[in-house]
């Protein structure tokens, strides 16, 4: 059974579609990635996830069951709007938001200090708040967001603003979550750090799921094979290669789009004979090319 | 679904920050300190001014003067405190009227006298009134006029009744006043003696103190959840909290901070109670020591917080920033001194329909149901009716006002519509 199922979730804002009939699946224990660019309805999703805004038509199912109020507690939250009482003490305000959370106040104590400590953040303890850097600060609502040991963790966009010291440090903070067989959802529109994290995918575009899926099957179903070519004083290669889609100039090399791996043996050897090769090597597109290319073609199928 | 623990829990944190900052101390400390200046202020200044007058008296009747003089004396003896008045006379036969009333008139403006009494030449006949001119710089100075038309009056007539022939023990029953002793009856035949002037000023006050108490933390309240907005520190927390459970404990953790000055403030005021035992305040003791006129005071001033700090959170949540919650604020501002302008009928005749209805109203109940209670106890059904009424209208507004928090802390920037927080009211949170 999933840790958490979306199934034909809509909402609207007045004339505005933020989502529209979205379904995925967000498997335990997985690091499943919500992608999409800026305005793709990421934040609505997660935030109808937690009942902040009630969804107009679908259902969100935790561990099978529709969530509500007290379920949401299950759920550690990092919202993308954070903010923290500025004139609370760090430790004071951490133990807050781990009773709000449902801990016992000498539980939440305890918790608090060991994540303060975990986080390099212990001599900051009887700080205010509003004197912490920002960055700080953000660790504070991480530990926040899982101080009462959630089986899902829901993070929106947990690394903007975060130096790459930080950024590495919230990147073992998940894996080790996921050691722990805690299931976490997190949104980005930063690609990579997604590529290197994700057990899953969700590319949101426009309110509507482009794919989503473990991120190996999503690779082969989305990312065709290519050649990475190079040739001599940059001869272009030869036309109506067959087995070949596409050919493209980036950087000086050429990439031939290949219509499937099997295929690529007898590519090499016809533009070989054809041309001056250089080098060839098998080219593995990113995660981003592949989501530019994905959102590129959802906008063409627009117009 | 309320869980009390976690409202508690806000209650608690919303204490705890707000008693130890240094604006709370200071604000505890300064209330009294402008308060005895604003008390004690005037009557000091008044102590002082009611040092030695020069009143000069222009006549030519010397046994007028006398009379006024000792009508003078008398007074002085009666109102103890009020040590006004020693008269110098200018005595001018008619010849001279006129220029001795333009030396004193200079006298008057260089301060020699601080009024000048022109008596009449002749006293009038019959029962005509007898004209007497008072010239002074100051004519707001009410204390030294009343004092001295009193001391003229008495000696006027008690010279014109002399000359009329009557005998001096007759003169003095006609001339001997009434003094009115206000009793308070109460139900049950039991009756006692209240100044009336301290019954109101009691009641008064205490209406104030709950008028006072609501707005100032009620906008305390107001400013609290505009605060939690702007930081968005909501976001994190409303996962967690249902809204009303946030603002049920906003509204209890800010009212215990107002309970917690005003029980410094007691404090501080029984210690100087002893300062103040002497002066009126004696008289307030019939309110002050009426423990259900006490308790019905502390039920209207936590039930008259929670209601309008209810109304003010739900202010907050409906806007922004401060400058945007204004202008409504304004607008609740002038419904909420409603209640005054009903106060003055509601003394004159507190058991009148109109009285009633109006003291039952909940937004005006705890002002004026309680000064209803004050001046004269209602009976039994009203109480009970009056506090049905304003717990399920604070229970109402604490759940409209949990939903307009809910539309409006999620949907920053646009302003929530009618129809969503009717939506909101009504389903599930």
């Amino acid at each position: 059974m999933a840790q958490l199922q979306v199934d034909k979730v809509s909402k609207a804002f007045g004339a505005v579609q933020a989502v529209k009939e979205l379904s995925f699946s967000v498997p335990k224990g997985a690091i499943y990635g919500l992608l999409g660019p800026n305005g793709a309805g990421k934040t609505t999703t997660i935030r109808m996830i937690m009942r902040i805004v009630l969804p107009d038509a679908g259902t969100i199912l935790l561990e099978g069951e529709p969530v509500d109020d007290l379920k949401r507690e299950r759920i550690g939250y990092l919202p993308e709007e954070r903010g923290l009482y500025r004139k609370m003490h760090v430790l004071e305000h951490l133990v807050f938001l781990g009773e709000v959370r449902g801990l016992p106040r000498d539980e939440a104590s305890h918790r608090a200090k060991a994540w303060l400590d975990r986080l390099g953040l212990a001599e900051k303890a009887h700080s205010k708040v509003e004197a912490l850097s920002k960055g700080m600060q953000q660790k504070v609502q991480f530990a926040a967001a899982v101080i009462h040991d959630p089986p899902l963790v829901i993070l929106d966009e947990p690394f903007t603003g975060l130096d790459p010291i930080a950024t590495r440090q919230l990147k073992d903070e998940i894996l080790h979550m996921t050691n722990r067989g805690i299931t976490v959802l997190f949104s980005t529109h930063v690609l990579p750090q997604a590529e290197e994290l994700c057990t899953h995918y969700c590319l949101i575009n426009r309110g509507r799921a482009l794919f989503s899926g473990e991120a190996e099957e999503v690779r082969k179903r989305y990312a065709k094979a290519q050649l990475k070519v190079a040739t001599a004083n940059g001869v272009p290669p030869p036309q109506g290669v067959a087995g070949v889609s596409l050919v493209e100039k980036r950087h000086g090399f050429y990439f031939l789009h290949l219509d499937g791996t099997e295929q690529a043996p007898e590519v090499v050897r016809e533009v070989a004979n054809r041309c001056p090769v250089v080098s060839v090597e098998h080219y593995q597109p990113s995660l981003e090319e592949i989501f530019l290319r994905a959102v590129e073609e959802d906008h063409v199928s627009l117009a | 679904m309320f869980r009390w623990r976690k409202a508690f829990i806000v209650a608690r944190r919303e204490y705890l920050v707000r008693v130890r900052t240094k604006a709370f101390w200071i604000s505890t400390l300064a209330v009294p300190v402008v308060l005895l200046a604003f008390s004690l202020g005037p009557a000091f200044l008044m102590a002082r001014a009611t040092g030695t007058y020069h009143v000069g008296v222009l006549t030519a009747d010397q046994e007028l003067f006398h009379r006024m003089e000792r009508a003078l004396a008398d007074r002085r003896g009666q109102e103890g405190s009020s040590r006004i008045v020693v008269t110098v006379a200018r005595l001018a036969p008619a010849a001279e009227r006129n220029g001795q009333r333009e030396e004193l008139k200079k006298a008057v403006l260089e301060k020699r006298f601080a009024a000048v009494v022109v008596l009449p030449e002749a006293l009038p006949s019959g029962a005509e009134e007898a004209k007497v001119e008072y010239l002074s710089t100051n004519l707001s100075a009410l204390q030294l006029i009343v004092t001295v038309e009193r001391a003229v009056a008495q000696a006027i007539r008690e010279k014109r009744l002399a000359e009329a022939g009557v005998a001096p023990e007759v003169a003095r029953i006609a001339l001997a006043g009434v003094d009115l002793l206000p009793v308070k009856v109460r139900q049950g035949g039991e009756e006692s003696r209240e100044s009336v002037a301290s019954t109101f000023a009691v009641g008064y006050v205490l209406v104030f103190v709950i008028f006072f108490t609501a707005v100032m933390y009620g906008m305390i309240v107001m400013r609290g959840v505009i605060e939690e907005k702007s930081s968005r520190i909501v976001e994190v927390i409303v996962a967690n909290l249902s809204p009303r459970e946030l603002m049920f404990g906003k509204i209890f953790g800010v009212g215990l901070v107002g309970l917690t000055q005003y029980a410094l403030w007691l404090m501080l005021a029984a210690n100087a109670m002893g300062f103040f035992a002497s002066s009126g305040v004696a008289g307030a003791a019939g309110v002050l020591t009426n423990p259900a006129l006490m308790l019905s005071f502390l039920v209207f001033f936590v039930l008259g917080y929670f209601l309008y700090g209810s109304l003010y959170a739900a202010l907050g949540a409906a806007f922004n920033s401060e400058e945007e919650a204004q202008q409504v604020q304004n607008v609740a501002g002038w419904v909420m001194a409603m209640p005054f302008l009903f106060m003055v009928p509601i003394m004159n005749n507190p058991d009148s329909t109109v009285s009633v209805v109006v003291s039952l109203i909940p937004f005006f109940a705890p002002m004026l149901f309680f000064l209803r209670m004050v001046l004269q106890f209602p009976p039994t059904w009203q109480i009970l009716l009056c506090f049905a009424l304003l717990i399920s209208t604070t229970a109402l507004v604490v759940r409209l006002g949990a939903a307009v928090y809910r539309v409006g802390i999620l949907s920053y920037g646009a302003r929530p519509t009618v129809k969503q927080l009717w939506q909101w009211a009504r389903g599930k949170s």
